[in-house]
């Protein structure tokens, strides 16, 4: 993997490097690449997708209205919280 | 009193020789006295604590006593969600975050009275297996403090090695209960995916993670487990199969067992690791049980396997830190998109950068295929070799960890070597299978050796009946460390 391959991945999960930073980080990730290649020498053409998810089962609540988290709860966990919102930085550019 | 076993304390609350307030006045003082050098606690509400036990000892006194737990001290790792309490995970991105709900788990052990020791120290995010992650303080094990505990989960163990608790809770991933609880010789249990709820247990990567204790004996990691067990409305996975009992425990005659160990042990095990493993198969073997070798090949994919879902499902999970709704947010952002990044940016650490990286990656358009879906796929293998080896045998033997615990610093600049701490436990979580460490001897240099035993799912009754025969092995047995240098 290059550096501009690894910048994109690291805007798509929301994260910044430095550029000092991000040449250990693409060192430890081309190694770690190199070592979980190591599963693609699987023939793994036997497995079914229904094999993949034959665990897992649908199950829901029932649908009754019951009570979540306070306004008040919420405040006080809330990085910045005014009048009974929680504050972001201006979304639309003027 | 601290050094006894959970047991032994158990039975002296009931018979009423002692009282909580004495029992948590004891464990705080080891703690006050001794955790300035093991690190296991990231904090501690030492008046909370004794309010609670006095409340506890009120109620047994007129026999009201909740439970015949009612009073008992248990430690909860730091990413298990107490309402009123800080859970940090380990993480920076957490540091001021105080829980506005209790966990299904902690509601469980609250109900029948247990005394809370919250903030064990743990790698980022459960993201390690030396306790070296956690932004805050590297945990030190109690029968070396050169040396780390194991992780993720090293403080909960780190706590009941250092007689600072008889039991704890901590989460299991990849290994994150058995690794420590081997390299700190005591017993430790991941339970069968779904046989406790995950609801407040915050996920690193959700089809793995499972909720399991630690104890000084046998008998704690069982009781620990009924309390815990049984299906929950907050959590789809957690299984409607019937909650685990003590009523399962029987008596297991050794002589009927088929015990299956790995064929290829490959050559990462230490010496003394596999010496003392090798007796207690031959001490078994002695006594009438049949041992079987097994075909583990496919298990030298475990890691990779682990590897690439884990952190594929760790970048979607940590997806939720963003900086607006709870958790560490940046100063002063320009705009909506500095708020994520630079919170994201600032609030993890190494691993859990390295580790979100990998997983976009890996789920990436163009890579989905070749790395998650192939994953997925040889994951189904790995699970179809247990049902197999469950044909023909009772357990699975395997030591814990191929090596004792390492020294603090000595696999920090090398991933792959950290990862393949794991390269025993990871299969079990790929697999959904119950496991758990149990105390197996010491090495050369006085250090635990852990023993796991495997068995089928939803099988812990059969599991921890076998633990209270084997537990009592002269080569199993481990004196945790009275002093602690």
């Amino acid at each position: 993997m290059e550096k501009d391959k690894l910048q994109s991945i690291a805007n798509l999960a929301k994260l910044r490097f430095e550029e000092s930073q991000l040449e250990g980080m693409l060192t430890d990730f081309n190694k770690i690449m190199a070592y979980v290649d190591k599963v693609k020498e699987l023939d793994t053409n036997g497995v079914t997708e229904e094999e993949i998810y034959e665990w897992s089962e649908n199950r829901v609540r029932p649908d009754i209205l019951g009570n979540s988290m306070t306004r008040d709860e919420i405040s006080r966990i809330a990085p910045k919280f005014e009048n009974g919102y929680i504050v972001v930085p201006r979304v639309i550019e003027t | 009193m601290i050094f006894k076993k959970y047991s032994e304390i158990k039975s002296l609350l009931n018979e009423k020789k002692i009282t909580s307030v004495e029992l948590c006045k004891a464990y705080l003082k080891r703690i006050e006295e001794n955790d300035t050098k093991i690190k296991a606690f990231l904090y501690l509400n030492k008046e909370q604590i004794l309010e609670a036990a006095a409340n506890s000892d009120s109620r047994r006194q007129v026999g009201k006593q909740l439970s015949e737990f009612d009073g008992i001290p248990i430690g909860i790792k730091d990413n298990i969600c107490i309402k009123g309490e800080r859970v940090s995970c380990g993480s920076k991105i957490l540091e001021n975050f105080v829980s506005p709900y209790d966990a299904t788990v902690i509601a469980k052990l609250r109900e029948k009275g247990f005394i809370f020791f919250p903030g064990l120290n743990m790698d980022e995010f459960a993201m390690g297996s030396s306790t070296e992650n956690s932004a805050y303080q590297i945990t030190k094990n109690p029968f070396d403090t050169t040396r780390i505990p194991g992780g993720s989960s090293g403080g909960s163990a780190a706590a009941v090695a250092g007689s600072m608790l008889p039991i704890a809770l901590g989460s299991d991933t990849g290994g994150s209960i058995r690794q420590p609880a081997s390299l700190c010789g005591i017993f430790g249990l991941k339970p069968t995916y779904g046989r406790v709820s995950r609801y407040g247990l915050v996920a690193y990567a959700s089809s793995l993670d499972q909720i399991g204790p630690f104890s000084n004996d046998p008998q704690g990691i069982a009781d620990v487990l009924s309390v815990l067990s049984g299906s929950d409305l907050n959590d789809s996975t957690a299984s409607m199969e019937k909650a685990f009992s003590s009523s399962d425990l029987s008596k297991t005659d050794l002589s009927k067992l088929k015990i299956g160990i790995m064929a290829n042990e490959g050559n990462e095990w230490d010496a003394d690791v596999k010496d003392k493993f090798h007796k207690i198969i031959d001490v078994l073997r002695s006594k009438g049980a049949v041992i079987k070798e097994l075909d583990f090949s496919i298990h030298s994919y475990s890691i990779p396997i682990y590897y690439i879902i884990a952190t594929a499902e760790c970048s979607s999970n940590l997806s939720r830190f963003d900086g607006i709704r709870y958790g560490y947010r940046v100063e002063d952002p320009k705009k909506l998109e500095d708020v994520y990044i630079d919170s994201r940016s600032k609030g993890f650490g190494k691993e859990v950068k390295r580790r979100i990286l990998l997983g976009t990656f890996s789920l990436s358009s163009g890579y989905y295929d070749a790395y998650y879906g192939q994953a997925q796929k040889a994951r189904v293998m790995i699970k179809r070799s247990y049902a197999e080896y469950f044909k023909e045998v009772d357990f699975i033997l395997q030591p814990t960890s191929p090596t004792t615990a390492f020294k603090i610093g000595e696999k920090t600049q090398d991933p792959i070597q950290m990862y393949k701490a794991d390269v025993l436990t990871t299969s079990v979580n790929l697999a959904g299978l119950p496991a758990i460490s149990i105390p197996a001897g010491v090495d050369k240099n006085g250090l635990p050796i852990g023993l796991q035993i495997t068995a089928n799912k939803f099988e812990e009754g059969k599991l921890l009946s076998f633990v209270s025969e084997i537990s009592t092995l002269e080569e199993c047995k481990v004196k945790l460390p009275e002093s602690i240098e």
